[in-house]
């Protein structure tokens, strides 16, 4: 078996497709069979059963491949030794003798052979040669100024770079760099033999990411295989959710369900006590908001006026409102300087803090039961301008976008990096859209109840990996967001879960209101039920009384 | 109580009698006539005519057919269970529907109906006349206390 194949075409190397390298520069697609190099290779079919050997039971893996790859990682590691045995055993070369002589010229600088050899690889795209040709004409050309043989590099420069017609925004930078040596980039001084080496070593990984695949290996490649397969276990891990889970190579990785919350820490108002009664409302309180300084809220009473006020002495600073209108939903400017709310003629204002009415964006942008949101970056408004759609306004850009639905939406959440959200609609789904370039509706959530009320859900957990929704069966739903599927149902309340808020820091924490007058916090089973203080900033809504 | 869910109709709205939560739109009905095709006769009857057509009605087995609206749609509502009734059209599958804001029963939805000339009621919604306000505010009570007596019988 003569093993030198370094010039098939790279076809997928494994199940896990790896994107950046199908690419082929010598521009064969992947169906044709292969030029072959000027030695005696035939040209072999792509899907050739017979005589290509493959290994693993799903026989996608070519063992001439993987061979290969094992020898450049054993390389890379240092076992020099380790690896050339293994050339030797298998009979299968890691690199083509021609494409060692090249590496050879390349480290030792033998610039013209280099050049030479590389048009005896046998690459059929011109592009490539040429690239590549630069790039070694460069280091040419760079070791020269260094050696002050500046006669050299000048020469260089116009005899062999500029013929090569490429790049010329880069042959100015060289000519300029003639005379000024500290204009250049990067910054190649080495005084020492070593330093030269190095970035000769350099110049050979630049080189090995221009040329096809088949004909160098890259660098550090069955590592990034491994990582790639580390990293598609750990998204398929429904429970993944510590920031500390070491992912071993001996199994497949696969957390146990004790990380997401699940055990009731404290119930009602343990450990939590009244600190101020805020009064001042005559109609029910709809929402609540904290500001991003977590020293004030802001409250809006049901088709009434918005109040500002100072959480730590309980006293009002401002009340907002609007002649013969009613507020409906309220919210903070992510700066904490303006106080955004939505009004019951179906518009929605902006004030200054101190009470002056800054704009007015009228028409139909919100509805009398409707959530506002404002995203981190201050640019966009959010909130449901009709009965199945949503309105993402862009403040600045004058830009409007909807979210059509084809069901009654009830509430919305919207996700701490902007990019996600949660809409609620009355037929009990949660569908999860992504709001960052395009408006695309990317999975639905089913499993809880709701016929009455408005029952909100929430992101939560590491990384966001998780939805949580209250219900009307008195049960937390929990879901992994990215596979769509049921982690937890938590019984516990006695009556309809209103609403839920996980934790901004700690993602094993998370708290749900009832209608059973209590507020649940839960958390992991293993721990101690500590007393934290609960950050303010995750619940924003209260339902119903003063 | 969590915070209701209530859906504002704009327009010529029937809501709930107790709780004033809006159901539907008047443009949401499917036949007036439905409703009328007995009634106008009512008033060129003799006290005996008018007598024995109200027996006629209780004879109908749970028809609230003079007493209702039928609709293309109504917001607001719950669903009960799944129920096989007769009516005088014959038999149904129905569901009674309750109003959110106070949970008393405002009429019913077909499901499913097992005569031909039926089904183009599949999908929609009976309103009770007495349990809905009308448009101008107007409670049907009022209007037909002739017709009290008969609705009793078959409210109770």
């Amino acid at each position: 078996m003569g093993g030198v194949e370094d010039d098939e075409p790279a076809s997928k190397r494994m199940k896990l497709s790896s994107e950046e390298l199908i690419h082929l520069s010598n521009g064969s697609t992947v169906k044709e069979s292969i030029v072959g190099s000027s030695r005696d290779l035939m040209a072999r079919p792509l899907q050739s059963d017979g005589g290509e050997e493959v290994v693993g039971s799903k026989g996608v893996i070519k063992k001439v491949e993987f061979v290969r790859i094992i020898a450049k990682a054993l390389y890379s590691l240092g076992y020099i030794r380790s690896g050339a045995h293994l050339e030797e055993e298998s009979g299968i070369a890691l690199h083509s003798s021609i494409i060692n002589v090249f590496m050879r010229q390349v480290l030792e600088g033998d610039w013209d052979e280099s050049v030479a050899t590389l048009h005896n690889i046998g690459l059929t795209d011109e592009m490539t040669i040429k690239s590549a040709s630069f790039l070694i004409l460069e280091q040419k050309f760079f070791e020269f100024l260094d050696e002050e043989k500046v006669m050299d590099a000048l020469k260089t420069l116009r005899t062999e770079i500029s013929p090569l017609c490429i790049n010329h925004s880069r042959v100015r930078e060289l000519s300029l760099s003639i005379v000024s040596p500290s204009h250049c980039f990067p910054v190649r001084s080495p005084k020492q033999d070593t330093s030269r080496a190095r970035s000769r070593t350099k110049l050979l990984e630049e080189l090995q990411k221009l040329l096809p695949p088949t004909v160098m290996i890259p660098e550090r490649r069955l590592e990034h295989l491994v990582e790639q397969a580390l990293g598609l276990q750990r998204d398929a891990c429904m429970f993944h959710n510590s920031f500390d889970e070491e992912i071993s190579l001996f199994a497949d990785h696969q957390c146990a369900r004790d990380q997401i919350p699940s055990y009731a820490l404290q119930v009602d108002a343990n450990g939590i006590s009244l600190k101020h009664k805020l009064s001042g409302h005559q109609k029910p309180v709809s929402s609540v908001s904290w500001s991003p300084d977590d020293h004030q809220l802001l409250t809006c009473g049901v088709e009434e006026v918005v109040r500002r006020w100072d959480a730590s002495s309980g006293e009002c600073l401002s009340v907002y409102e609007k002649a013969g209108l009613g507020m409906v939903s309220c919210g903070w400017s992510p700066d904490g300087k303006w106080i955004f709310s939505g009004v019951n003629d179906k518009s929605i204002s902006m004030w200054e803090l101190d009470g002056r009415e800054l704009e007015c964006w009228k028409g139909q942008r919100t509805l009398k039961i409707s959530d506002l949101e404002i995203t981190s970056d201050g640019k966009q408004i959010i909130s449901i301008c009709r009965e199945t759609a949503i309105l993402l306004l862009d403040r600045e850009a004058k830009v409007e976008r909807f979210i059509e639905e084809d069901q009654t939406i009830t509430s919305f959440s919207l996700s701490r990096d902007n990019r996600f959200l949660l809409v609620n609609l009355l037929n009990q789904e949660i569908h999860l859209w992504s709001i960052e370039d395009d408006l695309k509706l990317v999975s639905k959530y089913r499993g809880h109840k709701r016929t009455r009320f408005i029952i909100r859900s929430c992101f939560g957990g590491l990384e966001q990996a998780f939805v949580a929704s209250g219900s009307e069966d008195s049960l937390v739903y929990i879901w992994h967001r990215g596979t769509g599927e049921l982690v937890e149902a938590l019984p516990g309340h006695s009556g309809a879960v209103n609403c839920v808020s996980w934790n901004p820091t700690n993602p094993h924490m998370l708290a749900s209101a009832s209608d059973d007058r209590t507020i649940r916090i839960w958390g992991l089973n293993n721990l101690s039920a500590k007393q934290k203080d609960i950050h303010g900033n995750g619940i924003h809504y209260s339902n119903g009384g003063t | 109580m969590g915070r209701l869910f209530v859906i504002t109709l704009e327009g010529s709205v029937y809501s709930c009698n107790h709780c004033h939560t809006h159901l539907a739109l008047l443009d949401d009905i499917i036949s007036k006539t439905h409703t009328n095709l007995i009634l106008y006769p009512c008033f060129s009857l003799s006290t005996a005519g008018m007598e024995r057509l109200i027996s006629l009605i209780r004879y109908m087995n749970g028809s609230n057919y003079l007493f209702s609206f039928l609709m293309h749609s109504s917001v607001n509502i719950t669903v009960g269970e799944k129920e096989e009734r007769m009516m005088m059209t014959g038999l149904h599958t129905v569901v009674d529907i309750f109003c959110v804001g106070c949970g008393s029963i405002v009429g019913w939805k077909y499901e499913s109906a097992h005569e031909k000339t039926q089904k183009y009621k599949e999908g929609k919604f009976i309103l009770e006349r007495f349990k809905v306000l009308g448009p101008d505010g107007s409670n049907y009570l009022v209007n037909h206390d002739v017709m009290v007596s008969g609705s009793d019988a078959d409210n109770a």
